[in-house]
């Protein structure tokens, strides 16, 4: 019973790193900028969900998610158009890009503690609290819930990077800027999509995790860097390698908080970490296709 | 004059500029924050040599500079070690901790980075959880102030002085290293591993010794920090504080070393000039660093140079 919570639980929060790391990994393949703030959008997601809750406090949680999602969106879509791109049109070194992310994400942190406070806030219930019971084990509505949009959120960005003519031109800009450019691809309405999708699904996973805990303005900085982790233990700029690596992330975190010990449940990971990075240098999706 | 020569004089006036400084008695905590900008351009020397000479991105410096000050600590405030013993055993014990991040000097880019990173990372938890040794959350007290020869340096303007000996010392040597075979063979690395492999350049072995060597910088400038603040708390040493020597290194301009100490001052004296504007102060300062950015690679240092430009003739 008690694994199955505990099982639960890790998968909920690994749909969260996921999500996180899959943007990632988007614009790490399209540009090849580590994005700093990937975790402020995640915070701010987090913090704009709630502000429409505390206006309309009957709304459900989807319409609270989608909340959450157009609001990061946007703000993925103003920092490519204001700050990124512009250092990319003055063809300034990458290193530079990734400085400015930094830069980025600190105004974002103190921006966000002007608006918000400094207070940690606690989302209002958004799930119903009695237990749902799956094969007879109750299991918390709220990561039954949590997972849910985690996996259905997955399917449809993989639905629209391959179903969809966007998507698959996003996807050659990610694979060769200049030939898919050649070829008549919009570069610049690819970056801004690749941006907005990064955001929407930062600012979902905010929601969420700010459902599970509590929404905080320096909540961005530790799963930011947890999303990257996640993106690099799955192979970095995989898509796929980017979502396994959250769900694994998530159980590794889980299960040596409780059965190592609880202090050192980020080092476990960190460990591992550098271990598949010197030994499987392109990640799990690597070992993978070196098998198949 | 001669661009170099004029690099050389320029160094030399800012050195003598800043020895004599305590002269003009200025006020204590002055001559703190300019301790603390020695301290941190130290170690954006270090991060220097290792990100704009050889070209590795490595976002965990704050662990061997947290290694430097714990170490630097302990061995004085608990064994009660001489200063300059602890000094240097810093260096060398972060140093060698380096020694086993050795084999992450394979990777590049962003896997470097993460690596790194999660280095950092498992630093930092070590120097929480091992409250026997470090003293947790709690923090590590009573460290005692430096001193030289059996003289404590009790007044700040002679611990100002030995952070700026230090910080000069390690940018006069960092300088002769760029120039001599060593770091031109480096600098091939930088341009394209591949190529400088194939003239015969032991890439592997010159891109872990920039590791150690950066490793070792940040430990002297970790135990000046130790024996500057006296009190040490593991939050001090958070992924943030290798962000921060990183955005030194960056904002002063990549490859400069001038721009290393020029980007320390930033880093550490703006936010210190904006408490002025009370909470907007960080908010101010992220903004600036993403407009710095546009400067390009060059970094506040490119962009000074590029003013001087019309006081020095072009070589011959």
């Amino acid at each position: 019973m008690y694994l199955a919570e505990l099982l639960a639980g890790a998968l909920a929060i690994g749909c969260v790193y996921s999500l996180v790391a899959l943007g990632f990994a988007m614009i790490m393949r399209a540009t090849s900028i580590i994005h700093f703030a990937q975790g402020e959008l995640l915070m701010l997601g987090s913090m704009s969900g709630l502000s429409t809750l505390w206006l309309l406090p009957k709304l459900p949680a989807v319409a609270v998610l989608i909340c959450g999602m157009v609001a990061s969106g946007i703000l993925a879509v103003a920092m490519e158009f204001l700050v990124y791109r512009p250092l990319r049109l003055r063809r300034v070194a990458l290193m530079n890009v990734i400085t400015a992310t930094v830069g980025m994400s600190i105004l974002c942190i103190n921006a966000a503690r002007l608006l918000w406070g400094s207070e940690p806030l606690r989302y209002p219930e958004l799930f119903s609290t009695s237990a749902y019971r799956i094969a007879g084990v109750p299991v918390s509505p709220q990561l039954v819930w949590i997972m849910a949009f985690g996996v259905v959120l997955m399917g449809l960005l993989q639905l629209f990077l391959k179903r969809t003519r966007t998507g698959l031109v996003m996807q050659a800009v990610a694979q060769d800027a200049e030939v898919a450019q050649l070829m008549g691809a919009n570069l610049t309405r690819m970056m801004l999509y690749t941006f907005a999708i990064a955001g929407m699904m930062a600012g979902a996973a905010g929601v969420m995790f700010g459902s599970l805990f509590f929404s905080f303005f320096e909540m961005g900085f530790l799963l930011g860097i947890k999303g990257f982790v996640a993106a690099t233990l799955g192979g970095l700029g995989s898509l796929a390698g980017a979502m396994l690596g959250g769900i694994l992330f998530g159980l590794i975190e889980t299960f040596s908080a409780v059965y190592v010990s609880s202090a050192y449940k980020d080092a476990i990971g960190m460990v591992l970490l550098i271990a598949i990075l010197l030994f499987l240098p392109s990640g799990l999706v690597g070992l993978w296709k070196a098998r198949g | 004059m001669e661009s170099a020569r004029l690099k050389r004089s320029l160094t030399g006036i800012v050195l003598l500029a800043l020895a004599a400084l305590p002269l003009f008695e200025p006020h204590q905590f002055v001559l703190h924050m300019l301790s603390l900008v020695a301290i941190s351009a130290t170690a954006a020397l270090g991060l220097q040599l290792l990100l704009g000479f050889s070209g590795q991105l490595s976002i965990g410096q704050a662990a061997f500079y947290g290694i430097g000050a714990y170490a630097s600590g302990l061995l004085s405030a608990k064994l009660g070690m001489p200063f300059i013993v602890a000094f240097f055993a810093a260096g060398v014990i972060a140093a060698v901790v380096s020694l086993v991040m050795v084999p992450i000097t394979r990777l590049t880019g962003a896997a470097l980075a993460v690596a790194t990173l999660g280095f950092s990372i498992l630093v930092y938890l070590v120097l929480k959880n091992e409250e026997w040794l470090t003293g947790g959350s709690f923090g590590l007290m009573g460290i005692p102030r430096a001193s030289l020869f059996g003289y404590v340096l009790a007044k700040p303007a002679y611990a100002y002085l030995l952070c700026v000996a230090v910080a000069a010392a390690v940018y006069l040597s960092l300088l002769r290293l760029q120039r001599s075979r060593f770091g031109r063979a480096i600098n091939a690395i930088r341009q394209n591993e591949d190529a400088a492999r194939a003239c015969g350049v032991k890439v592997t072995l010159l891109k872990s010794q920039c590791f150690v060597i950066a490793a070792f910088v940040a430990g002297l400038a970790g135990s000046l920090y130790a024996h500057q603040v006296r009190y040490l708390a593991p939050t001090d040493f958070t992924f943030w504080k290798s962000v921060e020597i990183l955005i030194m290194v960056v904002i002063g301009g990549m490859g400069s070393l001038f721009g290393a100490v020029l980007g320390a001052a930033v880093v550490v004296l703006v936010p210190e000039v904006l408490r002025e504007v009370g909470d907007y102060r960080m908010l101010i300062f992220g903004a600036i660093l993403m407009v710095v950015m546009l400067f390009g690679e060059g970094g506040i240092a490119g962009f000074l140079e590029q003013c001087l430009r019309p006081f020095s003739k072009p070589r011959a």
